[in-house]
């Protein structure tokens, strides 16, 4: 347990990687599409709802945040003489610890939106009614979930690009590639995106949270059993 | 000192597709002394030592680092330290972010001797780890290696990108501290004469085989280089084992594996020939090219000093 | 100083016995640690300390607890001891074929040897 907290303290020695960072990317988004939607307004009347993707931004970077942590962190982790497992766990925490706080104040900056009416200006970037009509655990969960699996897929990937190199990679994404082309031609052929859509409309929250959340545990593990073999 | 030696590997062997980057490796190192695996680049010293530390993987045999398998087992790990040449540090490390890292996970460390080192080495410790010049580099590495006070600690070719100053004073503080604070040390290197003197322990790695194992002080003067008339030099050396022989003309200089005594001296004297000491990186070298055979090209010993 | 010629511990011995028999290490006189030999010579410290008790059990060197290793009494005179009796082999003996490669005869050595006895003498304090 010891040397599993000195990874996640050794993850947080520079305070931009997991915390400066995503704060700034999320200030930045937040800013810019409150210009944005002032400049709406200023432009046309108060009436409508105007949303934004705006939040997302700093999921994206946690990919990159993901794929960085194997590439750069975990080599020198080894030279720390730290095990593969507890500079898993360690960072696997740390983050998780990171994406939680992140998520809960992105339900209590939802919460202010509310009441602010969008901002004073009918303006949504944290609380977008779907997730938001669902109750403080789900939509944490929500944000959470989507979080973890963007890291995932980032730490994923490198661990399978320290196992196997480039051919390793080559590999996985042609392999993806068909999977992709083939899940289309079988669902155009076979004229399903009908029914694919309609499926696809009753998704909840909640579902999302389950479904990421399933997808991220399975790369969890594959990155485990991946990095267990893999060398710096 | 435990009973239990600190580093011992037991038909270790590792294999890259059809390469055997190790071949059989068997050695057992005991704690508390200055060890050198020397060899030439690429000879096994690196795939040695990261399996030693449990970051590579072997194909075949065992490692115990004071009688456990190092491999993802943390209390043996951080007992080690292994700093590599071409060491990665996350992105937008600082010198001293490198160092509070190590601060964390060695439990010796000594802040003190890792300030000192900076001082030493003029390391900027606000700067860029990307942004250092190689000499600086290898400083940091040196440092950590250092200040860690790791029980068991491997300097894989500490020198390389270090300026012959660096050096001098990577040396001296190693002694230095070494006799302070006895630990075991592994040094590996190819050149091995500027470490020779430190060195109680030799290990030579050829090809993935281990051609050398023995003490220092039995190979300094274990061997001694005949120079003169040729017919003179092989009626001297006799049946002594000779592991390198040069011609030029009439003249040769034969190197032979022996302990000469007052005698046998005398006797070289009057025969009008030369006698020298071979030196370490020489007996090295020639060990080396006679594991390989005769007819080595001169490229091959070239690459070597 | 420190050479390939033979292990480093003897050449440490050989070191501190010459400076036993110049009188630079008089007798009662405390030796530098073999931790100050080991930084001075750029030698690992475990083969310093090796040379040294190389002489402690010779008992030319005796340790003081807690302090360190003293000249031992009557060290200088028995390395003299030791060392006439090696003059010969060591000096003479190749002097002697060396003279005689040269075609120097046993007179003109005497002589060489008076004259060179000379200039000591006269450099002499």
């Amino acid at each position: 347990m010891n040397r599993i907290i000195q990874v996640a303290r050794m993850q947080l020695i520079n305070k931009w990687t997991f915390i400066g960072i995503p704060l700034l990317i999320l200030g930045a988004s937040f800013v810019f599409t409150m210009a944005i939607f002032w400049l709406v307004r200023q432009a046309g009347g108060q009436s409508e709802v105007t949303y934004s993707g705006g939040a997302q931004a700093p999921m994206w970077y946690f990919l990159a945040l993901g794929i960085q942590s194997l590439t750069l962190t975990f080599p020198f982790s080894q030279a720390m003489s730290v095990s593969r497992r507890s500079f898993y766990l360690g960072t696997l925490a740390l983050f998780g610890l990171c994406a939680l706080l992140l998520s809960s104040f992105y339900y209590l900056m939802g919460l202010v939106e509310q009441a602010t009416n969008g901002w004073w200006l009918n303006g949504r970037f944290f609380a977008l009614e779907w997730v938001a009509e669902n109750n403080w655990f789900i939509q944490i969960m929500f944000y959470f979930a989507l979080m973890v699996l963007l890291f995932m897929i980032g730490f994923w990937v490198s661990t399978i690009y320290l196992r196997w190199r480039t051919t390793g990679l080559l590999v996985f994404f042609i392999g993806l590639g068909v999977l992709v082309l083939g899940t289309v031609f079988y669902m155009t052929l076979g004229e399903r995106w009908g029914q694919f859509w309609s499926w696809a409309v009753t998704w909840t929250a909640g579902g999302v949270v389950l479904g990421a959340g399933a997808v991220a545990v399975l790369m969890a593990g594959a990155s485990y059993l991946t990095l267990r073999r893999a060398s710096a | 000192m435990t009973n239990a030696p600190a580093i011992q590997a037991t038909h270790l062997t590792k294999k890259f597709k059809d390469v055997r980057a190790l071949d059989d490796v068997n050695l057992s190192l005991e704690a508390g002394r200055i060890y050198g695996l020397l060899g030439r680049n690429g000879a096994g010293k690196t795939t040695l030592m990261s399996i030693l530390t449990g970051q590579g993987f072997a194909t075949d045999g065992s490692v115990k680092i004071f009688g456990h398998d190092p491999f993802e087992h943390d209390p043996t790990l951080a007992r080690t330290c292994f700093i590599r040449e071409s060491q990665k540090y996350p992105d937008d490390f600082k010198p001293w972010q490198a160092f509070k890292a190590a601060s964390l996970f060695y439990e010796n460390w000594d802040e003190d001797l890792a300030q000192d080192l900076v001082a030493a080495f003029k390391l900027p410790l606000k700067r860029r780890i990307k942004k250092l010049s190689r000499g600086q580099l290898s400083a940091v590495g040196v440092i950590i290696g250092l200040a860690s006070r790791a029980e068991i600690t491997f300097f894989d070719e500490p020198y390389l990108g270090l300026d012959a100053v660096a050096r001098q004073i990577f040396y001296d503080r190693l002694v230095e501290d070494f006799a302070e604070f006895p630990r075991t040390i592994v040094l590996s290197s190819h050149l091995i004469d500027e470490v020779a003197n430190l060195l109680e322990h030799v290990v030579v790695i050829d090809g993935g085989k281990i051609i050398v194992d023995e003490e220092a002080d039995a190979l300094r003067g274990a061997a001694v280089t005949v120079t003169g008339n040729a017919e003179a030099v092989t009626q001297f050396i006799g049946g002594y084992p000779v592991i390198h022989r040069d011609a030029l003309g009439s003249l040769a200089s034969i190197s032979i594996r022996a302990t000469l005594s007052e005698a046998e001296r005398q006797q070289a004297r009057q025969l009008g020939l030369e006698l020298t000491p071979v030196s370490l990186q020489q007996l090295v070298v020639r060990s080396a090219m006679g594991a390989m055979g005769e007819g080595t090209s001169k490229q091959n010993v070239e690459a070597m000093k | 100083m420190i050479d390939d010629s033979k292990p480093i511990f003897l050449q440490i011995a050989e070191l501190i016995e010459n400076d036993i028999v110049s009188g630079v290490l008089a007798e009662e006189a405390q030796v530098p640690s073999t931790n100050e030999f080991a930084a001075f010579y750029r030698i690992n410290p475990a083969t310093a300390a090796k040379g040294v008790n190389r002489l402690v059990e010779n008992g030319l060197l005796y340790k003081k607890r807690g302090i360190g290793m003293f000249v031992a009494h009557g060290a200088r005179d028995r390395l003299i001891e030791a060392r006439r009796q090696h003059f010969s082999k060591q000096y003479i003996q190749p002097l002697a074929a060396e003279a005689q490669k040269l075609g120097i005869g046993t007179q003109e050595l005497i002589e060489m040897i008076q004259a060179a006895h000379g200039q000591l003498s006269g450099k002499e304090v």
